[in-house]
């Protein structure tokens, strides 16, 4: 639980929000066409339920805020560009949402998809 | 520049274009990009990066560019293929691989076709924007990606009413143009910052170019840039100067309340060359190189947008005599510097420490030294103005590394500060430069070879007082060894001597002195002789560094 104490009480943020958030980056960031679970049996499972952070891991330890997301990416495309990209997006996006800097986003490249051959 | 209009006009006459005409097209769109680059740039609105659009963008296509340069193949298709594979493997940020993934669609639809038409053309855009919206799950529309979807459903309107290319190539500029125009409309966080797409007026500008070297306008000045004041560099364009305009006007005015930036550039490209646009506070300032009798013609123009406050005209034939005749030999030449390159910035505290540095491959001089800090503006200036986006900087002083550090934080670009304490080391860490090689590796190098050499400066005490053990008392010389303090005399000779001595100056091979504005040459090679008498093992080198405070700046390596 993110937690931010003020003058007149607490206000917390669960890792699940933040992952949602992250979520949606995630999805809006050029070159990724879908996110992988880390472990195929936990995919198989999520993949029957729409989970809005399926792919996302957020830790928190009380002091620092780690997000690993696991994507597969657009055949064709820069990788490395579109993961620092993803990279970038989500740490914007999850910062402005909630206040907080976040220490580290890992981007996990699970696969790729081949749309159409060149 | 009538030849090149002569010969694309006939290409579009022809209504089909083959792999090598596609060349120059290309190149033009690059170009027109890279003339725009800084307009694009100011368009980031997400305060972190997908770094600067603009210089992604141009580096993107530079590199498509590349991989067609040197290619002789004349199939439209092949020639497409490769330009999207140069754009795939260059692609920078975020824009980049969109725009490497508009040229992979566009390759596919004209796989192997000998020349483009214009049935070619539009089913290319329509492939092109259907591979570039394919690479993302939630396209998020006000970007490049609608500038794409309207520019080939304008190719397709238009192919519907005229079956030409050129005039479907007119048409898709401006849907571009208006498409750009409506992003903000379509994603709020445009309209909250004020500004259109950054990626889609990139978009723009590569259309733009393919179109202006259509019809034959140029591509290298900016019709439509206005930069602020103090960075109009008007001693640059000098070096351009064009045969036969030899007058430069310098007007100040103040425009009525419309003013179509874009009109008055057209205007004035009628009347002369090197045109630039200054604006600070309301008031601008208009530089331009015209032939000699018509210098009143701008400033019959500019009367007509706005009142004018001053006027400056300078005959330049004969100040580039004057120019020539004083910077014969002295002048700094820096290293040119490609995209992609790793640039080097070494701040300086002297005219001859800078010609030092030059020498070795520098790209931008700052100046600046012991009590004469640049502002991290001046140093940030430096990196924004410079064509690549690898940069190392040696701040070559330690109260600089700060101000480095400072300024390297505020751009996009990749920079490194190698905290070089002294000119030296900065010397020392820029053997190692090597342009063209990995960023870290290079980076490491750097660092590690500034300690490769021993650092002496001589000065003069502004004050009494004991540090390290030495009591200093105010006017003597004092002589500092990698910036730790090892003696103070009444004697140059014996401050330099002295510091040579604490820094086992025989067990090393080469002794440079670079002496200051305090020293005469004479002083300095009278010196120079005593240590060569006193170590006669070691080369000794003597060098004008013309820096202030320091007498002498001594590198022992």
């Amino acid at each position: 639980m993110t937690k931010e104490d003020l003058p007149l009480g607490s206000i917390q943020v669960s890792p699940r929000a933040i992952a949602t958030i992250a979520y949606q980056a995630a999805l809006r960031s050029y070159g990724v066409v879908g996110l992988a679970h880390k472990n195929f049996l936990n995919g198989v499972s999520h993949a029957i339920v729409k989970d809005p952070q399926y792919g996302i891991d957020v830790s928190y330890d009380g002091v620092e805020i780690n997000i690993d997301i696991y994507i597969i990416v657009e055949y064709g495309t820069r990788i490395a560009q579109v993961a620092s990209s993803v990279k970038d997006t989500v740490r914007y996006q999850v910062e402005k949402a909630i206040g907080l800097p976040v220490s580290t986003v890992n981007v996990h490249v699970r696969g790729l998809r081949i749309s159409e051959e060149d | 520049m009538d030849f090149e209009q002569n010969q694309s006009a006939h290409s579009m006459e022809k209504q089909a274009l083959d792999g090598q005409e596609l060349k120059k097209y290309i190149e033009a769109g690059l170009t027109w990009l890279r003339t725009n680059q800084q307009i694009v740039n100011s368009l980031n609105v997400f305060p972190v990066p997908d770094g600067d659009t603009g210089t992604n963008m141009v580096l993107t296509m530079q590199a498509a560019y590349d991989e067609i340069a040197n290619n002789n193949e004349t199939n439209f298709g092949k020639i497409v293929h490769s330009v999207a594979h140069g754009a795939l493997m260059g692609a920078r940020g975020n824009s980049g691989v969109i725009l490497s993934q508009i040229w992979r669609g566009f390759a596919r639809a004209v796989d192997n076709i000998n020349v483009l038409d214009a049935e070619y053309l539009v089913k290319g855009l329509a492939m092109a924007r259907d591979t570039a919206y394919k690479g993302v799950v939630r396209p998020v529309e006000g970007t490049i990606l609608t500038v794409a979807k309207d520019v080939a459903t304008a190719a397709q309107i238009a192919f519907t009413e005229k079956a030409d290319m050129k005039y479907i190539l007119e048409k898709i500029v401006t849907a571009a143009n208006e498409s750009v125009e409506r992003t903000p409309e379509l994603l709020p966080v445009l309209k909250e910052a004020g500004v259109v797409d950054s990626g889609g007026k990139g978009l723009f500008f590569i259309l733009e170019g393919m179109l202006r070297y259509v019809k034959g306008l140029p591509l290298e000045s900016p019709t439509t840039t206005v930069q602020p004041l103090a960075s109009m560099n008007l001693q640059r364009t000098m070096e351009t100067i064009e045969p036969g305009q030899d007058v430069e006007v310098v007007i100040d005015f103040r425009p009525y309340d419309k003013f179509d930036i874009e009109d008055f550039y057209n205007n004035l490209e009628k009347i002369g060359t090197s045109i630039q646009l200054g604006e600070g506070d309301g008031i601008y300032r208009l530089h331009i190189h015209v032939a000699d009798g018509r210098q009143y013609e701008p400033i019959e123009y500019v009367k007509k947008v706005g009142v004018f406050t001053k006027v400056a005209m300078e005959n330049l034939a004969v100040q580039m005599e004057q120019i020539e005749l004083k910077s014969s030999g002295s002048q700094l030449t820096l290293a040119r510097v490609e995209p992609g390159q790793i640039a080097a910035v070494a701040v300086v505290p002297g005219p001859g420490i800078a010609r030092v540095f030059a020498s070795l491959g520098v790209a931008a001089i700052v100046h600046g030294g012991q009590t004469m800090n640049p502002s991290t503006q001046e140093i940030l200036s430096a990196f924004e103005n410079l064509p690549t986006d690898k940069i190392v900087i040696l701040p070559n002083n330690k109260n600089i590394i700060q101000t480095a550090e400072a300024a390297s934080t505020l751009t996009v670009k990749r920079v490194s500060v190698i905290p070089s304490r002294s000119v030296p080391q900065g010397l020392a860490a820029m053997m190692r430069l090597i342009p063209h090689g990995d960023f870290d590796e290079v980076v490491k190098e750097m660092n590690k070879a500034m300690f490769d050499v021993e650092s002496g400066e001589i000065t003069r005490a502004t004050r009494s007082v004991e540090i390290d053990g030495v009591a200093v008392k105010e006017g003597e010389f004092i002589a500092l060894h990698n910036g730790k303090l090892v003696l103070s005399t009444t004697n140059l000779q014996e401050a330099t001597l002295g510091l040579l001595r604490s820094a086992h100056a025989d067990h090393f091979e080469l002794i440079t002195l670079f002496y200051g504005i305090d020293v005469t040459k004479q002083e300095a090679n009278r010196i120079a002789d005593e240590i060569r008498f006193a170590y006669p093992e070691q080369e000794i080198e003597v060098q004008d560094g013309g820096q202030p405070h320091y007498y002498f700046i001594i590198s022992i390596e």
